[in-house]
């Protein structure tokens, strides 16, 4: 339907444009002009450990390097494992603090505060507080198991151990944010669900697989989308518990793409591995901005 | 028959779980800040230190410039809180009230280019910033923090500015306010509890970066508290009394803000959550 736009209307959209002119200048900067240096970056052999030798152009031969690093396949296979135990563990945990906050508390800030505190908590704080647990002479979890009359662990030095332990910090400090979230969907399923279900005598049980449980989904799945997104640029919490040790045990995608640009300044290979990093989040992403396609102008409600 | 608990009591139970899940480990780590060096390698274990002592916390200011990375990290979060909900709020206006062309589009876009991975990011942003010389410099890190909260910023300010009445800014304007005259005179009072809550949220943000922090201002003069603390090694070991009197100080500032501002930021974080 082709109106014309009267001229308040113009003048609006005008505006609207200069208002948004900011926001876009902000990214073009900090985002859009990077990521072409990225890509660029991303063709060419780049070393600032050798910064007499000229950028030259090496097409895909980063690309084709990537491909047979046993590292960044490594690295890629301990970031999918730290999806797939933390992305669920973080969200169960998180469903589980949810259920039992949900309760008519009198005193409300503890648990609200309970609940808050985990997700205030710089990353790298839970992984050196968490660390401090798993540290075998002092550490509490040690004394624990000794305290109980079983052998203490050497927690952060050896592969299987050290992944575990990274898992709980991880889980502990994320499941509080999707706790949150399914806290926020719990207290808008409507109490005369519940009250109907009851006097159809329907167990406890029942009641949370029949009503809770469905109507608590679209929560779930956000929290599930949103963890998927952050646990696949894990960093903070290994670095601060293990450093990838020990070897590259516990080495995610994202610690082996900042030493290589970092620690080796390699930017050029560096760059390739960032850029398939961003391919494979980009789809995740993807999936993310699909289930909360919303129009902000048509309103609430 | 097994008699069970009330409910008064299971509801009891059920939020001391939530406190002690949460509050733990902060507590933990408190207790350990003032146990003295020996208390600490007495096994088995205290609990309770035997002796406080503050002499921990001393250590922290003499060993390490921590007002340093104390003002580090407060400049550039108060810096980037500042322009992310500015540029924000702008642009959450924009979508809501003036007919732009596709508005879901558009945020869409803005949502995916500033959701960009900051590991990908950090690659670039180095050489960016190393090119323009700011590398160890707050701007370094200013403008990606911006980015950074943009996401959650936009999506809380969007919900606040949906809920004004299109009929309040429509008065101020036949009263003869210009559309810049009603945002400032009426919209903005409105929303002052939105822009808040996204403050917060953008703050809280900046304050726990680390990644970015550790890349692009990793000079002992330009260090944020989380990467001051975490590059803290003792000359020969990890010095665990300190470390821990250190966390408890970079702690204590979000736990007073969360803990002021609890529902706001519960509220801002389930409307636009951004975070895991």
């Amino acid at each position: 339907m082709a109106t014309r736009l009267s001229s308040l209307e113009r003048s609006e959209r005008r505006l609207g444009i200069a208002l948004l002119a900011p926001a876009f200048a902000l990214l073009s900067g900090v985002v859009l002009y990077p990521i072409y240096n990225l890509i660029r970056m991303s063709f060419s052999e780049n070393k600032l450990t050798e910064p007499w030798l000229a950028k030259p152009w090496i097409g895909f031969e980063n690309y084709a390097k990537a491909m047979g690093d046993e590292r960044l396949w490594e690295a890629t296979w301990h970031t999918l494992l730290y999806v797939i135990v933390t992305v669920p563990g973080a969200v169960a945990l998180g469903l589980g603090l949810a259920l039992l906050a949900n309760q008519p508390f009198r005193v409300k800030w503890p648990v609200r505060l309970g609940l808050l505190l985990p997700w205030a908590l710089p990353l790298v704080f839970a992984g050196l507080i968490f660390r401090w647990f798993f540290e075998y002479q002092q550490g509490l979890v040690n004394n624990a198991l000794i305290w109980i009359g079983l052998p203490p662990v050497n927690w952060l030095t050896q592969e299987g151990p050290a992944f575990f332990a990274i898992c709980v910090a991880i889980i502990w400090k994320t499941s509080s944010f999707a706790a949150l979230v399914l806290l926020a969907g719990l207290q808008t399923i409507p109490k005369s669900l519940y009250e109907a279900a009851e006097v159809d005598g329907a167990s406890k049980w029942q009641q949370f697989w029949e009503i809770t449980l469905p109507m608590l989904k679209p929560a779930i799945i956000v929290a599930l989308i949103f963890r998927t997104i952050t646990a696949i640029q894990t960093f903070d919490i290994p670095k601060a518990m293990t450093d990838g040790g020990p070897g590259n045990a516990t080495e995610t995608l994202a610690m082996y793409i900042h030493k290589t640009t970092i620690d080796s300044l390699d930017f050029g290979y560096g760059s390739t591995l960032a850029v398939l990093m961003f391919v494979a989040s980009a789809i995740l992403t993807s999936i993310y901005l699909r289930h909360t396609r919303r129009d902000p102008s048509a309103g609430r409600h | 028959m097994m008699k069970f608990p009330s409910a008064k009591k299971m509801t009891l139970i059920a939020g001391a779980v939530v406190a002690i899940n949460g509050f733990f480990p902060a507590l933990w780590i408190l207790f350990t800040s003032l146990k003295t060096e020996s208390e600490l390698m007495r096994l088995p274990i205290t609990i309770w230190p035997a002796a406080p002592t503050l002499g921990n916390y001393t250590r922290v200011f003499v060993d390490q410039p921590i007002f340093l990375f104390m003002w580090n990290s407060f400049v550039v979060a108060v810096l980037s809180t500042v322009l992310c909900v500015t540029v924000s709020a702008l642009a959450a206006y924009a979508l809501v009230r003036l007919r732009i062309p596709a508005p879901n589009v558009i945020l869409s876009v803005l949502l995916a280019v500033a959701m960009f991975p900051l590991i990908s990011l950090m690659v670039p942003l180095f050489s960016v910033m190393r090119d323009l010389q700011l590398l160890n410099t707050w701007w370094a890190l200013v403008f990606p923090y911006a980015v950074l909260s943009m996401p959650v910023c936009t999506l809380v300010l969007i919900s606040f500015f949906q809920d004004i009445p299109r009929d309040l800014e429509n008065a101020a304007m036949i009263d003869g306010c210009s559309r810049i005259g009603a945002l400032w005179h009426v919209v903005i009072p409105l929303t002052a509890p939105g822009v808040f809550t996204a403050g917060i949220l953008a703050f809280v943000n900046a304050w726990d970066e680390f990644l970015l922090a550790l890349t692009l201002a990793p000079r002992v003069a330009s260090r944020t508290l989380p990467v001051g603390i975490t590059l803290y090694q003792g000359e020969f070991s990890f010095p665990w009394p300190i470390i821990s009197a250190a966390l408890i100080i970079a702690i204590v500032p979000i736990c007073i803000i969360i803990a002021v501002f609890q529902e706001r930021v519960v509220g801002g974080l389930t409307s636009g959550g951004v975070k895991g």
